[in-house]
């Protein structure tokens, strides 16, 4: 990650008087986020809570979202890049050319609205989807996004957060990153973390068929993943654990039906701005949790024969590295 | 049960300096008069101190994650911590990972550490984090200088409720004290603003200034007893002038005990980046005169490193002036905080009068119980880095050196050239144990004498400073060797400190609707509950008596 | 019918994690999920206490939860390279399971983050 200038959801809540949804679709996939985070609150700084807001909507189509929105921009397919490009330009008065704006599929007058508009705020707060991470661009995406209100900053208050979905993504996240320095595509292969996305991530893994046995947890990769990477997970031994019998499990040699976490497993979740919360769960389940499962595997692992050879010294020196 | 024999003992706590003593400890983890039986360790020739205790660090929780996240360029090139049977994989680093951490500390001889800044909000994360930190005993500062339900209450002049207030959150926090950063500035900034002045009220307030917070903070801790007085960042951190600013808030303690964060950030003189120098001398005598007062010097180690503080507006300058990577999070109602990766270069002046600056109040506050070793890890440096520190504390020889390498012309603006003090062994044990224990309230941490925790490190006497201080020969903690020949070789979990001050129970329904009205969880989650935390060790308040 | 009602349970399925939800439930089954959306209240609504599935399964058997474990833990301990993937729908306490299984593994760890 480059830079990131982010607030909890408290503080959108409270001081948000301008709000961009870019590439997001939060009517329909995160259904509370408009009356419990953003645009339907009232605050001591906002008082007339929706009146006091302003809301705009960036996407390629016109979801379910734009009609929650003051303004809706709709961007050409695959040009989230560029409009975010031309934007960082004319707020710092670059010139842009028409021509350029127009292959965003906007015109001039509500580039130049939306950058005054921004401007203007006296706490802007820019929400991304996946349609804006996940499309072409990827996370150069989210990286010009993430730049764009940090450059904002010169102006006036600004923030940006992704709209995170998948349950408990964010814990994982978070989880790794103090565990392990990164937050995901990790080899622990030579005795410490080392991260390369696109390496050690679970689709080129496995479609390259570089591992041998997978263990899937909370995540059915068997419905969702491209078929040369279900293929190799049939062909290797492969490990479910999850409160259903999914796609994965029918293709697993092991499954293990567990109880679904918040309705009758304890523990903590992370939501989208890292803040954890408790859970309290309602039904007693005939089935172990997550937690309990795998840690009895670890212990099982534990008692067999260790892979590295102990207590070797590390080929790192322990000495300080200054750079200078 | 242990019994180290034949070893140099530096216990300043007791004014044992160097004689040759044995030390026993027995099973339950304590220092005692006498054992028999157990494992004698043979000491002859080697140096014993209290184990380590570091007054102000940032180990756990949503900023150093954060930081985790921004630098993974640093942690590829770093020292890697390979997987055992018994012990956890990690990377060290400007941002070490949690077992890391763990294992980086007790690597050096240090069995305590203080995490200074956590916002109520991300409390159960920071224990989540710190659980996860292995062997050292850890303790977390909440900070509240800018929670606005506080800081209303002090703007009405309500100091009872304030003070009810605020024993609410240490508590809900599981906290073991008060950190105060940038009085007022840090919530100034919510809406891009900053609090310089002490006597300006502050942003959104029509009575509150800076200057009250802080008069209010330190005496709300004295009155509710807590066994660390008010742990104060003040404002105007890193500007050129601050000395001003400084000395004008160590004021309004108005005679109450406070301990001053990484005071090296705050000694400058001049009025802009170009005439900024060094004016340790007069914060030094401040000191030196108000014996009620402790400091960490936050000294800067050159090389790079990540900032993280909730110091949000210094960071955002910080990003403009470096145009490096910025993260920056605001949370809401307590506080925020920035994060920039930095490299200190002794070519940059301003760089060189920090690197000075903050070896100039350890050599020129007089009293070793008063300065300690920090570097506000890791805004200065690394904190694996304080045998370097150690080395330049006790070698003048070492200093003039390391002096060669600066630009002329940092010279006149610095003291450091004309200092010849040299560290004893005892003012090291002071600095680095004993004083940061004593100054914590920690009255069986940094100390030999029997009951003491037994938190004990033993080095090798050599005449490589830098090298004797980063390769302890053994580290017992708590009774347990858990290093020995610079092998990690136990990992066990350590205590978490905190602290229940009293609190009328009304207070809870008071703070509920003002908590509805600019949080976003429900009021029932907020607190942390006493059975998240391992291993707690509840220390007590003692408020003055009155009368 | 006598429900009971556990309040303020916090819902998982998307990234808002509300908390404030108040669970009305007979033993079994969530009749009712106050103040949850649409996709929270089918989250919770589908979900029962009722022994749908077999605890375990090796190759299509099943067979008790111990053989499952032990199954588990000797596929993983004899791969050389073996992935731990998803944690997207599970506790923060069984993702740092999760990672200490990797790293006593040597293996793979990866998150929904990395599609
Ligand atoms: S109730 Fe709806 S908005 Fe809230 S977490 Fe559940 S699915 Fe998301
Ligand atoms: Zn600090």
């Amino acid at each position: 990650m480059g830079g990131k200038v982010t607030c909890t959801l408290g503080e959108v809540k409270q001081r948000a008087d301008f709000i961009i949804y870019w590439g997001g679709n939060p009517a329909e996939c995160h259904p509370r986020h408009f009356t419990k985070y953003t645009i339907m609150q009232k605050s001591k700084f906002l008082p007339r809570g929706r009146k006091d807001r302003t809301m705009v909507l960036v996407d390629i189509r016109e979801t379910k979202s734009a009609k929650a929105a003051d303004i809706f921009l709709q961007v050409r397919p695959g040009k989230d890049f560029e409009l975010i490009t031309i934007l960082r330009a004319l707020i710092k008065d670059q010139p842009v050319r028409d021509e350029d704006i127009a292959e965003t599929g906007l015109d001039r007058a509500a580039v130049e609205d939306l950058v005054r508009r921004m401007k203007g705020a006296k706490f802007g707060c820019m929400f991304f989807g996946m349609g804006l991470s996940m499309t072409r661009g990827k996370h150069m995406n989210s990286a010009a996004l993430l730049t764009l209100a940090a450059e904002m900053n010169a102006f006036t208050k600004f923030v940006a957060m992704p709209m995170r979905g998948h349950g408990n993504v964010t814990g994982a996240d978070v989880i790794m990153r103090w565990q392990t320095g990164y937050p995901f595509g990790i080899s622990f292969n030579r005795g410490y973390p080392r991260y390369n996305p696109g390496e050690f991530s679970t689709v080129d893994v496995l479609v390259r068929g570089d591992c041998d046995a997978a263990f899937i947890i909370g995540a059915d990769p068997g419905a969702t993943m491209p078929q040369p990477a279900i293929d190799h997970l049939a062909r290797i031994p492969t490990i479910v654990l999850d409160p259903h019998i999914t796609h994965t499990s029918r293709l697993a040699r092991v499954h293990i039906t567990t109880a679904p976490q918040g309705i009758s497993a304890p523990g903590t979740a992370y939501r989208m701005d890292e803040l954890p919360m408790p859970l309290s769960p309602a039904l007693k389940s005939p089935y172990p949790t997550d937690e309990e499962v795998v840690r009895r595997i670890n212990e099982a692992i534990a008692k067999k024969p260790f892979w590295l050879p102990d207590g070797g010294p590390s080929p790192h020196q322990w000495t300080s590295q200054v750079n200078l | 049960m242990i019994r180290i024999t034949g070893g140099k003992i530096y216990d300043p706590a007791q004014g044992i300096d160097g004689q040759v003593r044995d030390l026993c400890i027995d099973d339950t983890g304590k220092i005692v008069e006498t054992v028999s039986g157990g494992r004698i360790i043979d000491a002859t020739g080697m140096v014993i101190f209290p184990g380590g205790v570091d007054v102000h660090t940032h180990v756990a929780g949503g900023a150093i994650n954060f930081a985790r996240a921004m630098t993974p360029e640093d942690h590829r090139r770093t020292q890697a911590f390979i997987r055992t049977k018994t012990r956890r994989s990690g990377l060290g680093g400007m941002a070490p990972t949690t077992f890391a951490t763990g294992y980086l500390y007790a690597g050096m001889g240090f069995t305590t550490v203080n995490e200074a800044a956590v916002p109520v909000l991300s409390a159960r994360h920071t224990h989540e984090e710190l659980a996860d930190i292995p062997i050292i005993d850890k303790a977390s500062l909440t900070l509240m200088a800018n929670n606005e339900i506080l800081l209303e209450q002090l703007e009405q002049g309500e100091y009872e409720r304030a003070k009810q207030v605020l024993s609410w959150y240490l508590w809900a926090a599981k906290s073991y004290g008060v950190k105060a950063v940038n009085p007022g500035g840090v919530k100034a900034w919510k809406y891009g603003h900053d609090a310089k002045a002490l006597d300006t009220p502050i942003d959104g307030y029509h009575r509150l200034t800076p200057g009250q917070i802080v008069t209010n903070l330190a005496r709300i801790c004295d009155d509710l007893g807590l066994p660390h007085p008010v742990h104060l960042h003040c404002n105007n951190l890193g500007a050129p002038g601050n000395i001003t600013t400084t000395l004008d808030t160590l004021a309004r303690l108005e005679g109450h005990r406070a301990h001053i964060a990484h005071s090296q950030y705050h000694a400058y003189g001049g009025d802009g980046w170009d005439t900024m120098c060094s004016e340790t001398t007069v914060l030094a005598e401040y000191f030196n005169s108000h014996p009620n007062l402790t400091t960490d010097a936050g000294v800067v180690l050159f090389g790079d490193t990540v900032t993280i503080t909730a110091d949000g507006p210094w960071q955002h300058l910080l990003y403009k002036l470096t145009g490096r990577k910025w993260g920056n999070l605001d949370v809401e109602n307590e506080t925020g905080c920035g994060i920039v990766p930095y490299t200190y270069r002794p070519s940059n002046v301003v760089n060189a009068v920090q690197w000075a600056a903050g070896l100039e109040l350890l050599l020129m506050i007089r009293d070793p119980w008063q300065v300690f070793l920090s570097t506000d890890h890791p805004n200065g440096g690394c904190f694996w880095r304080y045998p370097e520190i150690i080395q330049m504390l006790m070698s003048a020889e070492f200093r003039r050196e390391c002096l060669k390498k600066l630009p002329d012309r940092v010279k006149s603006r610095i003291k450091l050239p004309e200092l010849d003090r040299e560290y004893t062994l005892l003012e090291i044990a002071t600095a680095m144990s004993a004083g940061p224990a004593r100054a914590l309230g920690l009255t069986h941490k940094g100390h030999l004498g029997v009951g003491a925790d037994a938190d004990v490190v033993v080095y090798e006497e050599q005449v490589d400073i830098q090298q004797m201080f980063s390769h302890p020969r053994y580290v017992i903690k708590a009774g347990e060797v858990v290093l020995e020949d610079g092998d990690i070789r136990e990992a066990p979990q350590g205590k978490e400190f905190l602290v229940r001050p009293a609190m009328d129970p009304a207070t809870n329904d008071f703070i509920r609707p003002l908590f509805e009205d600019c949080y976003t969880m429900k009021f029932e989650h907020y607190p942390v509950e006493l059975e998240r935390i391992e291993h707690p060790d509840l220390r007590d308040c003692q408020p003055p008596a009155t009368s | 019918m006598n429900l009971e009602v556990i309040e303020n349970a916090t819902c998982t399925f998307c990234g808002c994690v509300c908390d404030d939800i108040d669970l009305h439930h007979d033993g079994v089954r969530i009749h009712k999920a106050e103040r949850a959306c649409v996709l929270g209240t089918a989250w919770f609504l589908n979900h029962t206490a009722e022994k749908k599935y077999p605890v375990a399964l090796v190759d299509g058997e099943e067979v008790s939860l111990d053989v499952a474990i032990e199954t588990a833990a000797t596929l993983l301990h004899a791969a050389d390279m073996p992935l731990v993937y998803g944690m997207s729908n599970t506790t923060c306490e069984a993702q740092k399971e999760c990672v200490a299984l990797a790293d006593l593994l040597g293996g793979l760890l990866d998150s929904h983050t990395s599609l």
